[in-house]
């Protein structure tokens, strides 16, 4: 941001002295830092190098192997599941409307009360639609805005969209978005923060139950 | 996906290295507290303490970040850079002498060393092969001066409450006016006000007591 905030605004007239001269100092090291970075999803969970010699993170290292796990194995079956019921429609000739997957997310720290459902609808030429519902999301400051990216192997792999809340919506949206990647068994989806020309930014919502 | 079980949730993280066989430990050593000093959560890192490697990396992992993304320019090689200033911290924990200087300044080195060897491994940079122009980018004493003064302010922004963090990040960064803010967050100015002066007061602090 070009805005410079000023001292005098932020402080107000109560504070004097040596107490302003020191919060003038911070205030001044700040303007001179600038912002801090917004951390990838990548960094935002220390990585390993070794196991621990406590027993109990062993136990939560293998713990977070099996929800993994769970979670990969659950994808496949409701790709499968989805495929096959999108199949056997279509072939019966009823042609119905049903999602080929359905994911739910849930807000992380950045916003725990939100809630989102992810349906993937039926391939068309590569490109796989989806409509995102989410509810409880906050409304972001301005040239920031919320990305919906593809999740592959544990990383941010493409974005499929990216949407604004506005404050008469009261957190709650149902929108239209695109995967134009080719899907595999295990690909999941998260929603983060965002600003024109980053990164994937915080994870705002992440894949709850299984 | 939609189903009645119990909360699961997947995490965001990178593929784990290959993990090796660590003799158990015969009397395990307690959770560090989040309280503990740098130099305190090294010692116990030199130890292969996990917990502590934790609480240090969210600590300084976006001072690191912000240096990295300073020196390098690149967010995919700043990560990389992260990564690999945190192993060499990982790794070498137990050279740290507390007599010899304060943890800060330690990690400070790592960091920027780890930064620098992938800056060397990058290769010239395209900009290395334009011919010489007059810039008014600052020189590089005047570039150290400002990652440092970005390290010592991140590191400290660490140590505020959330919710003074929190409207200091948005006062200073994001173009809102305090009103603005207090409507963001749904709190009264004066509590915006407030945390500001507070916020700004534990900055001063911090950085007034640090000794990197």
């Amino acid at each position: 941001m070009n805005h410079e905030p000023n001292f005098d605004d932020l402080v107000g007239a109560e504070t004097g002295g040596a107490e302003r001269e020191r919060l003038r100092g911070a205030h001044e090291l700040l303007v001179q830092a600038g912002p801090p970075p917004e951390l990838t999803p990548r960094l935002q969970e220390a990585p390993s190098f070794g196991v621990a010699r406590l027993q109990p993170r062993r136990r939560v290292v293998k713990r977070r192997a099996l929800v993994l796990l769970a979670a990969a194995l659950s994808v496949v079956a409701v790709f499968a599941a989805g495929y096959a019921v999108s199949n056997q429609r279509h072939g019966n000739g009823t042609a119905a409307i049903a999602p080929v997957a359905q994911l739910a997310l849930k807000g992380t720290s950045f916003a725990p009360k939100a809630r989102a459902t992810l349906d993937v609808w039926k391939q068309q030429s590569g490109n796989w639609p989806m409509t995102l519902s989410v509810v409880g999301l906050p409304r972001l400051p301005q040239h920031t805005y919320y990305e919906v990216y593809l999740v592959r192997n544990g990383r941010p792999w493409g974005s499929c969209g990216s949407f604004r809340i506005s404050g008469s919506s009261g957190g709650a949206l149902t929108l239209r978005l695109n995967a134009p990647y080719a899907l595999q068994p295990g690909d999941s989806w998260v929603v983060t923060r965002a600003a024109p020309g980053g990164e994937p930014g915080k994870t705002v919502l992440r894949p709850v139950s299984v | 996906m939609r189903k009645n079980s119990g909360d699961m949730e997947i995490a965001i993280e990178v593929p784990q290295p290959r993990l090796r066989a660590v003799p158990a430990s015969p009397a395990p050593a307690p959770t560090p507290p989040l309280e503990a000093s740098d130099a305190e959560l090294l010692a116990r890192v030199g130890e292969r303490d996990r917990e502590a490697f934790e609480i240090l990396y969210g600590r300084y992992v976006r001072p690191v970040f912000s240096l990295a993304l300073r020196r390098l320019g690149d967010r995919g090689h700043a990560e990389d850079a992260v990564q690999e200033a945190f192993a060499a911290i990982w790794r070498s924990a137990s050279t740290y002498r507390p007599e010899r200087g304060a943890a800060g300044g330690w990690l400070y080195t790592v960091a920027r060393n780890a930064i620098v060897d992938r800056l060397r491994r990058n290769g010239p940079s395209a900009d290395a092969e334009l011919p010489e122009l007059v810039s008014a980018e600052p020189g590089p004493e005047r570039q150290a001066e400002d990652s440092f003064v970005s390290w010592r302010v991140h590191r400290a922004l660490e140590e505020l409450q959330p919710r003074e963090r929190e409207v200091i990040e948005l006062a200073y960064w994001s173009g809102m006016s305090q009103s603005e803010v207090a409507e963001y967050l749904g709190v009264p100015l004066g509590t915006v006000k407030t945390r500001t002066r507070s916020g700004l007061a534990k900055l001063a602090t911090v950085l007034e007591g640090e000794s990197l």
